[in-house]
């Protein structure tokens, strides 16, 4: 096992890689915690993650812009393609699967993609739909692989109505399923009124939102088994 | 009503920067309606490829509400389509579905060097949006002002190559991405100056890529700007630039671009920017076009088309394109609010 300080070491070296989006430097961090015998799970979230969090940060203060957020998100993936097989499953204590996609008319998918990156790092089971879906095909495709969450985005105002659509249709088939819809357009007015569970404005937000619905999923859990214990 | 000029008349004067009696209520973007549609029979999606359709779809907003413009054409794709790409326009689907990208024309960043085709004007869909040009003209252009858009160099690269692709290497390759925008420009100018020749009265140079929401102010200047400036400074006919999303840190760069007029939508603090770039330059603006037009009340409507005025708008005009479910009694509560 590695020494703490070892360990904070290449932390240190993965966390730094994704904010420099520094792909090389990320798979050579993601090796180093892997031959020192750190926890995949370890090195993805006080790793990686905690990269990505400073990254949302220096997007949210106009440090960052998207063109930055898209390379960080390739180092993050240098990194978790190494770690993740590595990663005892059920680590994060959320056994989840979602559903996500762009609608139909829309081929805007870089939100999407963060989004889907944040459910990757958390072990989530991602049926990613790509972009441009047709409207049904949520609903199947929730159908068939029995998701717990569902998500929607939108670039463009002249897309986001079919939304509406998918969430009415989702619901009456599942009044459980959890919906997350984002895209620029989008408000929590509208995620209200349409009746979706989780709103993201833009790509951070999306972030942000993605990593407070997993930790909420997860403290759901963490209530039902210490009731149940 | 007992205005005394056509609203064709007071936009040429506002261009023009002579004085008006009120701001015009007009767009430089698609306003097509399910009650234009209606009235015609027609389908969204077999409006884009038949000039007589896009013609009477695009007159039908002033018909029925008096907005002051008519406006083609109103997809996304047209340039794109001319230089090679293939589109989408969702014949399957009865709900409307704006055209997009089916095939790119770049797939990869060694195919970046491409050559415009000399006889691009006549490819894709140039020469129909001209017919349809003509026969707008024809039917209301004496009334209302005629306006057509087309797409600013970097929205227009990523819709012929992955958007994923050009972020990234606008910021790795800035060389690279500008040498391919230097080239989108030359093509832009060539379908601008042939739209021109159809006698159109505006021109909106749609450059909503380029928002602060996506790329730094920073870059806008270095990277986006020169080819904008290259635009306009061969652009004959009254020209617009516009710009969606987060734009106060550039409106200053929007206005040096050259453009006689500059959009913004509601997420610009237009008193703000007002300030920033004087009292005498032309700036369009900035009402929510879903969610106070289509979705808002009619109080909410007159509201915001007030607030727009007050902040100093030059003109009142949509963030984006009107999106065709928009209520009719919203519309009229905004031409009321506008004229009285």
């Amino acid at each position: 096992m590695a020494t703490d300080e070892k360990r904070q070491e290449i932390l240190d070296k993965l966390r730094n890689a994704v904010i420099q989006y520094d792909e090389d430097t990320a798979k050579e961090g993601a090796q180093e915690a892997l031959d020192n015998g750190l926890e995949g799970n370890d090195a993805i979230f006080n790793g990686l993650v905690s990269g990505m969090e400073e990254v949302g940060r220096l997007f949210e203060s106009q440090e960052y812009f998207v063109p930055e957020l898209l390379m960080c998100a390739d180092a993050l993936y240098a990194g978790l393609d190494i770690l993740k097989p590595h990663v005892k499953k059920m680590d994060l204590g959320v056994r989840g699967s979602v559903v996500i996609g762009t609608v139909e008319g829309d081929v805007h998918d870089i939100g999407k993609n963060i989004v889907k990156m944040m459910f990757d790092v958390a072990g989530f089971t991602v049926y990613d739909l790509g972009r441009d879906v047709p409207l049904d095909k949520f609903v199947e495709e929730q159908i068939k692989t029995d998701s717990d969450l569902v998500c929607l985005s939108a670039m463009m105002t002249t897309t986001m109505v079919g939304m509406k659509k998918v969430i009415d249709n989702l619901k009456a088939k599942n009044p459980n399923i959890k919906i997350m819809i984002g895209g620029a357009p989008v408000s929590q007015d509208i995620a209200d009124k349409w009746g979706a569970d989780g709103y993201a404005k833009d790509a951070n937000n999306a972030l942000k939102d993605a990593i407070n619905m997993i930790s909420s999923l997860k403290k759901m859990k963490e209530e039902a088994e210490s009731k149940g214990g | 009503m007992s205005e005394t000029i056509t609203p064709r008349e007071r936009v040429l004067k506002l261009f023009a920067g002579e004085k008006i009696d009120r701001p015009p209520c007009f767009s430089g973007m698609g306003n097509v309606t399910v009650e234009g549609l209606k009235k015609y029979g027609y389908k969204f999606a077999a409006l884009h490829s038949d000039a007589k359709m896009l013609a009477d779809a695009a007159a039908s907003t002033y018909k029925l509400f008096g907005f002051e413009c008519g406006v083609i054409p109103f997809d996304l794709c047209v340039e794109a389509e001319a230089l090679g790409c293939e589109i989408n326009v969702y014949a399957h689907l009865d709900d409307i579905v704006y055209p997009t990208i089916k095939r790119k024309l770049i797939h990869n960043e060694d195919e970046m060097d491409i050559t415009v085709p000399s006889d691009l004007t006549s490819r894709g869909r140039i020469p129909l949006m001209q017919e349809a040009i003509s026969i707008i003209k024809k039917d209301i252009g004496n009334e209302v002002a005629i306006g057509t858009y087309v797409l600013g160099p970097f929205t227009l690269a990523g819709q012929i190559m992955e958007l994923n692709d050009l972020l990234k290497l606008s910021f790795k390759k800035p060389d690279k991405v500008g040498k391919l925008l230097d080239l989108l420009a030359d093509a832009i100018i060539m379908i601008a100056k042939e739209y021109e020749k159809t006698g159109i009265d505006y021109i909106t140079v749609r450059e909503m890529g380029a928002t602060s929401d996506v790329l730094s102010p920073r870059v806008f200047k270095n990277l986006i700007q020169p080819y904008l400036k290259k635009i306009f400074s061969e652009l004959k006919v009254n020209n617009v630039l516009h710009i969606c999303g987060k734009t106060n840190d550039i409106a200053g760069f929007m206005v040096e671009s050259g453009a006689k007029a500059i959009s913004v939508d509601q997420k610009n603090d237009v008193a703000e920017t007002r300030k920033k770039i004087g009292s005498e330059a032309l700036l369009f603006g900035n009402y929510d076009p879903y969610n106070v037009l289509v979705s808002g009340t009619t109080s909410l409507v007159k509201e915001t088309m007030r607030k727009c005025i007050d902040n100093g708008v030059s003109a009142v005009w949509p963030g984006c394109d009107i999106w065709p479910t928009v209520p009719p009694e919203n519309i009229k509560a905004m031409m009321e609010e506008v004229i009285k």
